[in-house]
């Protein structure tokens, strides 16, 4: 892992946002009343999660389908207990097909970009795609047109997602990438991939120093 | 002025004029077998060159016939290109001697230097790329076999053997002396014409992008292939593959797949960025079409000079025999190509043609025509008109029934213009048969390769190529 400050949670989540890309809407809430309040808000069903855990899945740390205030509280009691103190993310459900969008920084290539579809896609088939940032809208086209998991996202199988939306992703990332050097490393994960466009879920940066 | 800051026009135009010298001093030349000198000598002198070549040697008065030159700094003139081959600690004078003497550019054989593990090679490297610098002088090497250029005709390399090597549209440069000893042989056994293939060795001052940007000016190289380990600045051979635009292929086999990068690990899953998925990516960006093995390298190359573009992905298969035909139409899908549907007036010819006793829709197999060299060049013909065909694998294995084949091939294609659609030929036949249709290979938008595997690769490395121009659609 890169030295640097490692960003996560919302903050991660608004510096995306504030770069024009489209985030789950997310709101922090210190105790059950806001949880409460902010689920309505943001609409049910609700996911409700740790905020200062780079792994959250693994701890139990995430809540997802909460349908009405009542789940909202009993989830909030049980991450308390994970996470003491500091804010806990309540956040709209995500939809689609889940993927991954990825920055490092290679010692000769410099800042690259990786993409790929989550789960066994990317943990088991290593179905990911790489570029050199900055990229261009045919680089992003095949980036995508290139994973095996294609089939997938290009409606072969029933279901489509909003190919030009997520070019618009990828190469987003790259122009932010491209215009703060400073992001040494981005790990967007889950993003939601649907036939409306995507949405990112999660976000880890780290920034150099 | 940094360690390859010799980026001027000087440089560039010294390392043009460094690959078709019209002098060469050898440092390090020998009579003596056992000296690579000795083999340099032997390459300048029995190869096609017909320039001045000067032995240097300060133990010898003459050397394979010639007088010999005690120093550089004695030689009647500053030549063109000296090739040095001495032992590694005396590089670093010679290279001073030749800047001060004038010399245009050397290609350095002597090992030693930074792949080794002694702290001195680094030095040593070092120390001669800062006086390379100052004096704008490339250099080819070091580490390196040297360089043939089979369009001027001069082998400045240890492989006298090089100058069998046929003239030919595609410059083969590699990081590796072995894979340009792989593959030149290759060349010269498959009838394969270069212009120039380079050992670039080390990369004291010219590395690929260098390779590239020259390549790029230079007319004879019609392909440039490229085998690549590992670079330190990767990203500016990105940029001078990008600055072609399309305007000629660039292949490159990359090897070194295996080595898992500091990259891997950066990653917080641990083991999702192999530095060579990074390549993949980096060289499809480029607009440069990455090949697979040693083989298709050459045959891509080959075939993306002597051919004709491949416009559409539909692919005819004609075949004397059915499995050989059979294997191609796999493959031809296997390659993101399709299998052509003739139109219906094509079908009505090849029908005409063959009687009705085996496949007569693509895959065409042939068969029932074996004895019959015209029928087998009509269908070709048809096919060749046909709107719904892009391109044509043309599969034929030697019977003694189908002798005069290869002859009625070679005088059908002699006898008329450039075909329109690219085609490759598989013509396997027992040594010393069919040979004359290798007349017709590479000329006339026909190519030749040895079994339908690597034909229809080929062609799937025609279509690739058809598609990495489009991202440059004004790029000529």
């Amino acid at each position: 892992m890169a030295e640097g400050r490692l960003i996560l949670g919302k903050e991660a989540l608004d510096l995306l946002r504030a770069s024009g890309l489209s985030v789950l809407r997310t709101e922090e809430a210190l105790d059950e009343a806001q949880a409460v309040e902010a689920a309505r808000a943001v609409g049910y069903p609700v996911a409700l999660k740790l905020s200062q855990a780079v792994h959250k899945t693994e701890l139990g740390g995430v809540r997802v389908g909460l349908r009405y205030a009542e789940e909202v509280r009993g989830a909030f009691r049980q991450l308390r207990r994970l996470q003491p103190t500091g804010p806990l993310l309540l956040q709209e459900m995500g939809q689609g097909l889940e993927a991954f969008v990825g920055v490092l920084t290679d010692p000769s290539f410099g800042p690259v970009l990786a993409f790929g579809l989550g789960g066994i896609f990317v943990e088991v088939l290593e179905d990911l795609s790489f570029r050199l940032i900055p990229i261009g809208r045919e680089d992003a086209r095949e980036m995508i047109e290139e994973l095996r998991a294609y089939p997938a996202l290009s409606g072969a199988r029933g279901r489509r997602v909003d190919l030009e939306a997520l070019e618009g992703l990828l190469l987003g990332v790259s122009d932010l990438v491209k215009a703060r050097p400073q992001l040494l490393e981005m790990d967007l994960n889950p993003v939601f991939l649907s036939e409306d466009g995507y949405r990112i879920c999660d976000a880890r940066i780290i920034q150099a120093p | 002025m940094t360690e390859r800051g010799t980026k001027g026009k000087v440089f560039f135009r010294r390392l043009e004029e460094l690959f078709r010298p019209r002098s060469v001093a050898v440092v390090g030349a020998s009579d003596d077998f056992g000296k690579l000198g000795y083999h340099v000598m032997k390459s300048l002198l029995e190869g096609d060159f017909g320039g001045r070549v000067y032995p240097v040697n300060p133990r010898a008065r003459e050397i394979w016939g010639l007088r010999a030159y005690p120093s550089v700094g004695e030689l009647p003139e500053g030549v063109d290109l000296a090739v040095v081959a001495i032992p590694a600690p005396l590089v670093p004078e010679v290279i001073e001697a030749c800047g001060r003497k004038g010399v245009k550019g050397v290609v350095l054989i002597t090992a030693g230097f930074r792949e080794v593990e002694d702290p001195r090679g680094e030095e040593l490297h070092r120390k001669v790329s800062e006086i390379a610098s100052r004096w704008a002088l490339p250099i080819i090497g070091p580490n390196t076999f040297g360089f043939v250029n089979r369009t001027v005709g001069v082998n400045a390399s240890f492989t006298p053997e090089f100058s069998l090597i046929r003239p030919g549209g595609i410059a083969l440069v590699s990081q590796s002396g072995g894979f340009c000893h792989l593959s030149g042989f290759m060349a010269i056994e498959e009838g394969v014409g270069l212009s120039k293939l380079v050992g670039i060795g080390n990369r004291l001052n010219v590395d690929f992008p260098e390779m590239v940007r020259l390549l790029a000016q230079d007319p004879e190289a019609r392909v440039i292939a490229l085998y690549i380990e590992g670079m330190e600045r990767p990203r500016e051979l990105v940029e001078a593959a990008q600055e072609l635009r399309g305007q000629k292929p660039i292949l490159a086999y990359k090897a070194g797949r295996s080595e898992k990068g500091d990259s891997a690990s950066r990653f917080h899953t641990g083991a999702l960025a192999g530095d060579y998925r990074i390549w993949r990516g980096a060289l499809r960006q480029a607009g440069i079409l990455e090949v697979q093995s040693a083989e298709e390298l050459l045959d891509a190359a080959k075939a993306l000079e002597a051919l004709p573009p491949l416009e559409g992905p539909r692919i005819a298969v004609l075949s004397s025999q059915a499995g050989p035909g059979l294997i191609a139409a796999d493959k031809v899908e296997a390659e993101g190509l399709r299998l052509a549907r003739f139109s219906a007036s094509t079908q009505r010819r090849i029908d005409e043609l063959l009687p009705p006793l085996a496949m007569r829709t693509n895959p065409v197999d042939m068969g029932p025509a074996w004895y019959n060299p015209r029928a087998i060049l009509g269908i070709l013909e048809a096919v060749l008109e046909d709107e719904a065909t892009d391109g044509v694998l043309f599969l034929n294995m030697f019977a003694s029934a189908n002798l005069k084949l290869a002859t009625e091939v070679r005088d059908y294609l002699k006898g008329r213009e450039t075909l329109s659609k690219p085609v490759i030929g598989c013509f396997s036949a027992p040594l010393g048969l069919w040979e004359e249709v290798q007349e017709v290979d590479q000329r006339k938008g026909f190519v030749i390769l040895p079994t339908p595997e690597r034909a229809a690769r080929a062609m799937g490395d025609l279509w690739c190529w058809h598609r990495v121009k489009r991202r440059w659609p004004k790029g000529g």
